[in-house]
């Protein structure tokens, strides 16, 4: 609630709110720490933007990815099967997708809570991404590129560890439904 | 709809409350309010937390074992609607609802019942062997003192 108060205030400077964001939760933990209080200080969920870690639930190659841009025209950053861009910080020595890569990623683990339509709040344990794309570097026409808005529907990898939620099929990806294991 | 239980202190979650916590072993943990939510985070297992009612059973305090509560099963088959079935269950849970209160004061009487008899012989053991706190032990009880009228002494010093 902090963070969003304080990204509310910094409108137009997303990228300094964020880094504000980080700043005032440090020195809330740390005054936490310092007054004696750890159980007082309860860890403030917030959206996932660029910086964040987030770790690969698909067997596509990655391990962990860091966001670089969330793909969603909210300015506070991605929530709960949002798509976002990443780059690969970690992945499996021979895998589809290596190190360095710059990949596009489905948010279907979240910490911080989303809100279903019959009232309540989900949230999950991490934070996780399932790869859907890879970004290529463009040589080709720019034309080309313009007409078709691209759909990220079909995720690289083949299978799909640990619990998806529901909101995969308001976000149009039965694949990963199809795939996954428990369904929550 | 479906009305479910908070995993920390069992009370029913109506819809729009609470928070649902996925872990990743797919296990869903629901809880009613913030409290619940934050003793869980705590990492407090709610038999030991005196308010929850899985502390009062796991102690024998509330009642566990009572056909009522099999009336309230989950059920993962949807009813086909039927408007007499309805008024019917409708009917059955209140009644049910009064019977199983009933039959938990009964068991909270029952408890607490031995317990009454063992205060009352502690009460009158303390005032038998105790009793100089309220009255001091050599002081003995009422006596009558005679008072001898005193006539003659009067008429003496109104005849001088």
């Amino acid at each position: 609630m902090a963070a969003a108060l304080a990204s509310r205030f910094s409108r137009g400077r997303s990228l300094i709110g964020s880094l504000s964001n980080a700043f005032s939760g440090l020195m809330n933990s740390s005054n936490g720490i310092m007054n004696g209080n750890i159980l007082s200080q309860q860890q403030q969920r917030t959206f996932i933007q660029m910086g964040t870690t987030l770790k690969v639930v698909d067997n596509s190659g990655a391990k962990e990815v860091k966001c670089i841009q969330s793909l969603k025209a909210n300015k506070k950053g991605a929530r709960l099967g949002d798509i976002i861009v990443g780059s690969v910080k970690e992945a499996i020595p021979k895998g589809k997708v290596k190190k360095g890569k710059v990949v596009y990623g489905v948010v279907v683990r979240a910490a911080m809570q989303k809100g279903r339509v019959d009232g309540s709040q989900v949230k999950f344990d991490d934070n996780a991404i399932v790869v859907v794309g890879i970004k290529e570097k463009k040589k080709k026409k720019p034309e080309e590129n313009k007409k078709n808005k691209v759909e990220f529907n079909q995720p690289t990898g083949t299978r799909v560890f640990g619990p998806v939620p529901h909101e995969m099929r308001n976000k149009k990806q039965l694949k990963i439904l199809a795939l996954a294991q428990h369904m929550v | 709809m479906r009305l479910v239980k908070c995993w920390f202190c069992s009370s029913t979650i109506y819809p729009g409350h609470g928070i649902q916590f996925v872990r990743n072993d797919a296990k869903i943990f629901r809880f009613c309010r913030s409290k619940c939510h934050k003793n869980f985070k705590m990492k407090r297992n709610p038999r030991k937390v005196k308010w929850t009612k899985a502390f009062r059973a796991a102690h024998g305090k509330d009642m566990t074992k009572d056909k009522t509560f099999e009336f309230e099963k989950k059920r993962n088959r949807p009813e086909r609607y039927d408007r007499n079935v309805t008024e019917n269950t409708l009917k059955a849970i209140k009644k049910i609802d009064k019977i199983r209160s009933t039959r938990e004061a009964k068991h909270i009487e029952n408890r607490l019942k031995p317990n009454k008899q063992k205060k009352f012989n502690e009460d009158k053991k303390e005032l038998n062997n105790q009793i100089d706190l309220v009255r001091a032990p050599g002081v003995s009880e009422k006596v009558k003192v005679v008072v001898p009228k005193i006539k003659s002494v009067q008429n003496e010093a109104m005849e001088e």
